[in-house]
């Protein structure tokens, strides 16, 4: 059940030739043909046939986020030092035993990139420090005042719809700044600026040892840069009900980068992403298994467009939607979906356009979207224009409209 | 009087290229359009002699739960005569429930009076510790007509036990909530009413546009919305599992009570149905409605007018559940296969408003399914 591609060279050597009357299909001839790369079905691949597929760090990074978040909104029992542990992995924190013992963590893998951040170690800080304060100020601010009715300046409880949101008193939702925060600082600075980055792939004897087919250190199976390349698709599809064909499930299996990539999906001007996407992963992997690295870099460049988009798409969506809040007075769902959108648009300063190749949006740029968001009281005081002019802004270094970003339809 | 010649003319030119179209129908639709009919008698008709009426009616109900209530908590002898005030109020609720539109929307009317069930440990936890804000967002599932069933229906397991409660050692912090939650409801219909009489009816009124932000638009949005959301899921779907795959007996209307939800729903459709025709709170006289609108606008499906067809499927979808045993008897079944035969010809009614009442209004839909979290 294995397809052949072959890489876009080939490809398009192909496609002239099937239009003349020779039809032969294979390339074994082709002395200047790359060779052929064999792209399983399915995100499985072995050696000597046992699997070189292996990304438990990924998978454990999601498990830890989900219950911090969760536990963002447990009044009852969560403290700050709970939530604080929770994010450096410290004094067994955790209900799932198994991330106790792991020696991984958030905190640490928080904008710790390669590319973006080994030279920036004080940015690094800083945006470290930037998510423990937000779950500090979850108790101090939002917990104690957990019996109060929100108002402009007043932190408290605001209803949306049927449900109860817990914001700050400039009308932001803590647990959410966090939840959407970590999937540009966390899952997508490490997969577009760390594992799927040729300053990883390549680095040391890693294209050497890939050609030779030389299993990393501590593995019997994978080479180190197919170990990177996994690990990057962990971040996307660590926690899927099938790691091999994660498309089945995808927006249901996290409360992170897979659910966007889903809701995205949704939305019928992107709809075909979830799948590029995958394909992209599954591409590169096959490549540098065929080690045909420029293909494999190709995938790179798709990858980083394709969730950078995820991020910046649902920034401008969640502007839109709270824009259409405010415009109908409904404040508990406008300072929900902003919430969310402050989020992404933190997440915003992790992205990379692989034209410039650095991130769509500087920290500093991002930092004036923050700021324009939270001066005064907030949420609170926001105008229609004010959300119209930020999604057109965010809109305009993408190649999406604010109109295809601003409803799922 | 430049713009009106300039009017003409376009409808001179559009009548001129659709003269030569052969449709038969031409002649009566001129001058009909979505944009350009008067809307003022519409929500004249709507104000006046449906929502105004119904929110009289439904305060008025209200007043007497809480004439009843005082006078429970000072004799506690004898449940009959509140739990039938607030049957009376709760099915007059379903008349209204529908308007949540300008003051119901501002102070969210729907969600703090009936938001069921009920969630019985907030409650508890509210009466116990006596000291509770019912203006929190977190406290609507403690209050309004869910809460009340639970505490005139569901405290003990029958009545004797029920007046034991409220004449035992804790009786006095039941009391107490009974008329906190009632004195809630007061407060808040008396709000809404209030501001129907007061400028609302009359912004309302001139807002006689035709865009999103119209007043036809708005309000047959929230229509739509109640019709879907709560009439359609909340009251069957949900409790039938059309959403979860499970029947959920637990999430009707009414638990404790029992044996309303079924009459509570058709009391429901009764509304929205009239309200599709204009008919008056008080009285069967027909003004115009949605339907009428329809029908001035010529709109046909299949032949027949758009609003018969809808009219017959409301009548189907009622024929059917009224065929049906309780609600809590036909959750018995596994699946409950006639249940939810009836609920699948209320589905019916969705598209037919939600896409070709809607399309043919030129009115847009202006909510989407939840983004899920």
């Amino acid at each position: 059940m294995k397809k052949t591609i072959f890489s876009t060279f080939a490809l398009a050597t192909l496609v002239f030739a099937s239009c003349s009357s020779d039809d032969d299909t294979t390339s074994e001839n082709g002395g200047g043909l790359i060779p052929d790369i064999e792209v399983p079905e399915t995100y499985s691949f072995t050696r000597d046939g046992a699997s070189t597929i292996n990304f438990p760090g990924q998978t454990q990074r999601i498990l830890m986020g989900e219950e911090l978040i969760s536990s963002m909104l447990d009044f009852d029992t969560a403290t700050e030092q709970s939530l604080l542990d929770m994010f450096s992995n410290e004094n067994t924190p955790f209900i799932n035993e198994d991330l106790n013992a792991s020696t991984r963590q958030l905190r640490n893998t928080i904008a710790s990139s390669e590319d973006l951040f080994t030279e920036s170690s004080a940015e690094a800080a800083t945006i470290r420090q930037f998510f423990a304060d937000l779950l500090s100020d979850q108790v101090t601010e939002v917990f104690t005042a957990q019996a109060v009715v929100a108002s402009a300046g007043v932190a408290g409880q605001i209803a949306d719809g049927g449900s109860t949101r817990y914001v700050n008193a400039q009308g932001l939702e803590y647990n959410q700044a966090v939840t959407k925060g970590f999937i540009g600082a966390l899952m997508v600075d490490q997969i577009v600026n760390n594992y799927i980055s040729t300053t990883l792939l390549d680095a040391g004897t890693n294209i050497e040892d890939n050609d030779n087919d030389i299993p990393r250190n501590d593995s019997g199976t994978d080479t180190q840069m197919e170990h990177f390349w996994d690990e990057a698709y962990g971040y996307v599809y660590g926690t899927s009900a099938d790691l091999t064909n994660p498309n089945l499930t995808i927006g249901d299996d996290d409360s992170f980068l897979n659910k966007y990539i889903g809701r995205v999906e949704e939305d019928a001007d992107f709809a075909g992403i979830a799948e590029d996407i995958f394909d992209a992963f599954l591409l590169g992997r096959a490549a540098i298994v065929a080690k045909d690295y420029d293909v494999r870099d190709e995938q790179t460049a798709i990858l980083r467009e394709l969730l950078s988009q995820v991020i910046g798409i649902r920034a401008v969506y969640y502007l839109q939607q709270g824009k259409n809040g405010i415009e109908s007075d409904d404040f508990g769902a406008a300072f929900h979906d902003l919430s969310e959108g402050f989020g992404f648009i933190y997440s915003l300063q992790f992205t990379r356009n692989p034209s410039t190749d650095a991130p769509y949006f500087s920290g500093e740029e991002v930092l004036d979207f923050v700021g324009d968001l939270t001066t005064g009281n907030g949420f609170w005081d926001l105008t229609p224009e004010q959300l119209d002019t930020m999604s057109e802004a965010i809109a305009s270094r993408f190649s999406f409209t604010v109109a295809e970003a601003a409803v799922i339809d | 009087m430049k713009r009106i010649l300039g009017i003409l003319v376009l409808v001179a030119f559009v009548y001129a290229c659709s003269s030569s179209d052969n449709d038969s129908d031409s002649d009566d639709n001129q001058g009909f359009n979505p944009s350009n009919f008067d809307r003022t008698p519409l929500l004249e008709n709507w104000a006046d002699n449906i929502i105004i009426p119904g929110y009289i009616d439904f305060l008025s109900k209200v007043n007497t739960l809480q004439t009843e209530t005082t006078a429970f908590t000072e004799n506690s002898n004898d449940l009959t005569a509140i739990r039938a005030a607030w049957l009376d109020a709760y099915t007059t609720w379903q008349r209204v429930s529908m308007f949540e539109n300008g003051p119901a929307e501002t102070v969210g009317l729907r969600l703090n009076v009936n938001i069921y069930p009920a969630n019985v440990e907030t409650i508890e936890n509210n009466i116990a510790s006596g000291s509770y804000n019912l203006d929190l967002s977190s406290n609507r599932v403690a209050k309004g007509f869910p809460a009340l069933d639970y505490l005139l229906f569901g405290i003990a397991s029958n009545d004797d036990n029920i007046l034991d409660i409220y004449n035992g050692p804790e009786g006095e912090a039941y009391k107490q909530y009974l008329e906190d939650i009632v004195a809630d409801m007061q407060s808040l219909t008396t709000t809404v009413l209030d501001e129907w009489q007061g400028g609302f009816r009359d912004d309302f009124v001139a807002n006689n546009g035709s865009s999103a932000t119209a007043s036809v638009d708005r309000l047959a949005n929230d229509y739509i919305f109640y019709f879907e959301k709560f009439l359609r899921a909340g009251k069957m779907g949900i409790p039938g599992g059309v959403f979860s795959g499970d029947v959920e007996p637990n999430t009707i209307e009414a638990l404790y009570a029992g044996n309303l939800s079924k009459l509570f729903f058709i009391e429901g459709l009764d509304a929205v149905q009239d309200f599709f025709n204009g008919v008056s709170y008080n009285g069967s006289t027909q003004g115009e409605s949605l339907g009428s609108y329809l029908d001035e606008l010529n709109v046909l499906e299949d032949g027949t007018n758009l609003s018969t067809t809808i009219n017959n499927q409301f009548d189907t979808a009622r024929e059917f559940v009224n065929g049906l045993n309780t609600f809590e008897q036909e959750l018995q079944s596994i699946p409950p296969t006639n249940f939810l035969n009836a609920y699948d010809e209320v589905q019916r009614i969705v598209p037919l408003l939600k896409v070709d009442m809607v399309s043919a209004l030129s009115i847009s839909i202006d909510f989407a399914d939840a983004d899920g979290d």
